[in-house]
């Protein structure tokens, strides 16, 4: 099962992700700013990271550009109220994987996942 | 502030709480003030830097951020969901404010969105902007929302 990190520093967000997740994959972890995100995916090594952008202390942006860098092999989903067009296209040039803009659908999150890891293994 | 700014802000109240909540909101009121101070117990802040900047400040009563809370989280116990509250009418100020902000950023411009600060009772001790603001008021069947947006255009876009 593929392992993943949900990081929102908002508890809600992170209880609604764990529970669209779950029953497919394993969520080893949670953070709640972008500076925990990074330690995390470093002890972890997950397969995936949700990661939101407005948050406290290192912002989801500048920790994707972290993530590139020191977890090259942990894919990145971008779930962000701020879906601005600059910020996602720079999102997508950083690495990330997709972009889910909040509020979303249950299945958005789930095929955004999903096709990241069809085909593989 | 610009009116289509309000405009932008409505529409984005409207279908943040239609998706995330099933909630209708029609507008009641409009009005300008100095400053985008609340004047409902439940206060969420959100700064603005960028192409704009300011602050944009919703409020509601308690009640209204229960039942927020309650639609969002329909399976846990009372005692549990008390505790999710702040972080629920955050993260639909988050959303809605989110939501705006990819009107107002247009194309080429980038808005930095603070996260949300939630605060409860009516004597704020919060340090709010002196900016020419535009406080509506949106009414729907569980209670009022308040959205007092004080922003300026930045001279020079990020």
């Amino acid at each position: 099962m593929k392992r993943g990190i949900i990081v929102d520093d908002a508890a809600i967000m992170r209880m609604r992700l764990r529970e669209i997740l779950e029953p497919d994959y394993e969520i080893v972890a949670e953070a709640d700013n972008g500076e925990e995100a990074i330690d995390l995916c470093q002890k972890w090594h997950p397969d995936f990271v949700t990661l939101d952008i407005s948050m406290p202390r290192t912002n989801g942006m500048d920790a994707l550009k972290s993530l590139r860098g020191s977890s090259p092999d942990t894919k990145v989903i971008m779930v962000s109220a701020v879906g601005q067009k600059r910020l996602v296209i720079d999102a997508l040039q950083m690495g990330a994987s997709d972009f889910v803009i909040k509020p979303f659908e249950p299945e958005r999150v789930r095929v955004a996942i999903g096709r990241i890891f069809d085909g593989a293994e | 502030m610009k009116a289509e700014h309000a405009n932008v802000f409505i529409r984005s109240a409207v279908e943040v709480f239609r998706k995330e909540l099933g909630i209708s909101l029609s507008r009641e009121s409009l009005k300008r003030k100095e400053t985008p101070v609340p004047s409902l117990p439940v206060s969420i802040v959100l700064g603005i830097t960028g192409a704009m900047r300011g602050q944009v400040v919703y409020s509601m009563d308690h009640s209204f951020a229960d039942e927020i809370t309650h639609v969002m989280v329909p399976n846990k116990l009372p005692s549990e969901r008390r505790k999710l509250v702040n972080s629920a009418v955050g993260e639909i100020g988050n959303m809605v404010t989110g939501q705006a902000s990819i009107a107002l950023a247009g194309q080429d411009n980038i808005l930095h969105l603070t996260p949300p600060a939630v605060f409860t009772g009516k004597d704020l001790t919060v340090d709010f902007l002196q900016v020419p603001t535009v406080c509506l008021r949106l009414l729907s069947e569980m209670g009022m929302l308040e959205i007092n947006i004080g922003l300026i255009e930045s001279e020079v876009s990020s």
